[in-house]
């Protein structure tokens, strides 16, 4: 995308202040920071070299030192701070603290200072047309799993398993915690299997804080084969959703073909089904047959149970 | 795209709010750099720049400074406007509207969480913390129609799209999130529903221009959100295995049946949703009725299971 003038002006305006806080940062980091070329942030920087107060002396202009790929300010003129919140900003940062304060529930002394920081963004002028509905996450175990991630322990786990409908005992090293579709889940390497998984917070039973994680674990190589599908195009939201197993996609007339590096075939045979027919198996030869027989054997089960 | 008009626009910006008083048009051609040629074309140039500025969000404050002539208006920009002030967030406020920034970066609030988390880091540098590691939140919105829906509710701007299959055109009231997932609040022919941004097949267009409709001052949107929890939503009737299929039974409650089966009824508001749901538990449960989404599901299964 082209920048317009404005874009550009706002952009520059904006790199004065972060580096004021963050002198000495280099041109990679502030291209990574900001979206931007390397290119376009030496080029914004030239520019700021000409402007300034009127007057325009070396005392009124922006001062800058810019060398060797680094970037430090001098003298940043009226921009020693950063602009203001924009609206939708605002916004987003409202929802969030509303999750915070859903999550930190049993916390009184933060959720106090959470709910007054609210209130000052919302009197910043942060929308009422736009809110968040709770929906009752909570875990005990939230703050074990955070100092897991934080400090790269390991974790034990009793976990209720949807996929295999039982309760097992898992020695993980937790990598992240996300949101999706309501829940909250918990991404982490299977030490025992040395493969990522991702686990449900609610279905965790009991968690503990176990020993830092060596790191010959960490790098753990995992069974995973190479699944091709053919997906739909009304189905491209499948494609959307798992953009971290997809390893190459083509655009075909009325299909995306599909390439999935993974373990966990039980997930993509319900998947599969779930989205049925929206997806095809076309290897391995193995997977087509287990889905077909799948589909079959439902197709006998409803014939059992009929309707009323 | 000129590197002169982009200096100007800095320059203009940092002379107006550098100026403790109103600066008129005759100052600001003759201080600012980057102003030349016939008065016609300064005034032009500097209409333009004004207008670029403030659809970026700067406000541009006027004042008339001499009564009997309307010409003579003095323009500056407050600090307070458009800077964030120094001490206006204590270094623990800072830490909680970083992790609440950081929820959204992977999700469709993921520009605004960027560019909130740059300004903050531009208050504060670095901040390291533990307690950043928290949750992310991954949604499946694309974030070009959840932008595009925000506005027009900002803007007051009519939408129009495509939803089960008919084309609408809604005054948008409000937009919310609950479980994952984003809706509009929106009227429609004179009564007000929800939309699911997800479910909106295709494009979402604004119609019209901003401010064509009022949202009426008495609308309430945390009062519509607790009502339309409980709007009339269909009933399926399942056979759940037993023993099985734990993540529903957590969430709805079942009659015995036989040896094999139990009886479970669940609500639902989207066919697609309610079939992908039943799917995904497999051998485990079966649609009894409606007869509509037990037909549907056979089609789908009898597809697939021609391969």
């Amino acid at each position: 995308m082209v920048d317009t003038a404005a874009t550009r002006a706002l952009r520059t305006m904006d790199l004065i202040p972060y580096i004021l806080e963050n002198p000495g940062i280099s041109i990679r980091e502030l291209a990574k920071q900001f979206n931007v070329t390397e290119k376009q942030i030496e080029s914004d920087l030239q520019l700021v070299f000409m402007c300034g107060l009127p007057g325009y002396t070396p005392y009124e202009l922006i001062d800058l030192v810019f060398e060797d790929g680094v970037v430090s300010i001098i003298d940043p003129q009226v921009l020693d701070r950063p602009r203001r919140f924009a609206k939708s900003e605002l916004v987003m940062i409202t929802l969030g603290l509303q999750i915070l304060m859903e999550l930190n529930q049993s916390n009184q002394d933060r959720l106090n200072k959470l709910l007054a920081l609210a209130n000052k963004i919302t009197k910043l002028g942060s929308s009422n047309s736009i809110l968040f509905s709770p929906t009752g996450n909570k875990s005990p175990f939230l703050e074990i799993i955070t100092q897991g991630i934080s400090q790269g322990k390991r974790i034990h786990l009793t976990y209720h398993s949807l996929i295999k409908d039982q309760v097992s005992e898992r020695e993980v090293l937790p990598h992240n915690l996300y949101f999706m579709n309501g829940n909250l889940y918990l991404s982490a390497l299977d030490l025992s299997l040395n493969s990522d998984r991702v686990f449900k917070v609610e279905l965790i039973k009991k968690c503990t804080l176990g020993e830092i994680a060596s790191s010959d674990v960490i790098d753990g190589e995992s069974s995973a084969v190479e699944v091709v599908l053919h997906v739909r195009k009304s189905h491209r939201n499948f494609i959307e959703r798992n953009s971290s197993i997809i390893t190459a996609t083509e655009e075909m007339s009325d299909h995306f073909g599909v390439h999935i590096q993974m373990s966990n075939l039980e997930w993509l045979k319900r998947s599969i089904l779930s989205n049925a027919p929206g997806i095809k198996v076309v290897s391995p030869t193995i997977l087509v047959g287990e889905v077909r027989q799948l589909a079959t054997s439902l197709l006998a089960s409803y014939q059992a149970v009929k309707a009323i | 795209m000129s590197d002169q008009k982009t200096e100007r626009l800095i320059n203009l910006t940092l002379a107006l709010l550098a100026t403790k008083r109103y600066l008129t048009k005759n100052e600001i051609f003759r201080v600012v750099a980057g102003y030349s040629g016939s008065p016609e074309t300064m005034e032009r140039m500097f209409e333009r720049d004004k207008d670029e500025l403030r659809s970026m969000g700067i406000e541009i404050e006027v004042k008339g400074l001499d009564p009997l002539f309307e010409d003579d208006q003095g323009y500056l920009i407050k600090s307070e406007s458009f800077q964030l002030q120094g001490n206006e967030f204590s270094k623990e406020e800072l830490l909680y509207l970083t992790m609440a920034a950081n929820l959204w970066h992977d999700s469709a609030l993921q520009n605004d969480s960027k560019a909130a988390l740059l300004k903050i880091q531009s208050l504060s540098g670095p901040i390291v913390s533990d307690e950043i590691n928290t949750p992310a939140i991954r949604d499946n919105q694309s974030s070009q129609i959840l932008s595009i829906a925000f506005n027009a509710v900002e803007r007051q701007q009519r939408l129009t799209f495509q939803y089960k299959e008919r084309i609408r055109e809604v005054e948008p009231f409000g937009l919310y999130t609950r479980d994952g997932f984003w809706y509009l609040v929106a009227q429609e022919d004179l009564s007000v529903k929800s939309f699911k941004l997800l479910r909106i097949e295709g494009s979402l267009t604004t119609v019209g221009k901003p401010g064509e409709f009022k949202r009426p001052a008495d609308f309430d949107l945390a009062a519509f959100i607790a009502q339309s929890k409980n709007e009339q939503a269909s009933v399926a009737h399942l056979h759940v295995r037993k023993e099985q299929a734990f993540a529903l039974r957590s969430k709805h409650a079942t009659v015995e049946i036989d040896d094999e089966w139990d009886l479970m009824e669940v609500e639902y508001n989207f066919e697609q949703e309610i079939i992908e749901t039943v799917l995904w538990h497999g051998l485990n449960v079966v649609v009894v009725k409606p007869e509509s989404l037990r037909n549907q599901i056979l089609s789908k299964i009898k597809e697939l299971s021609n391969g």
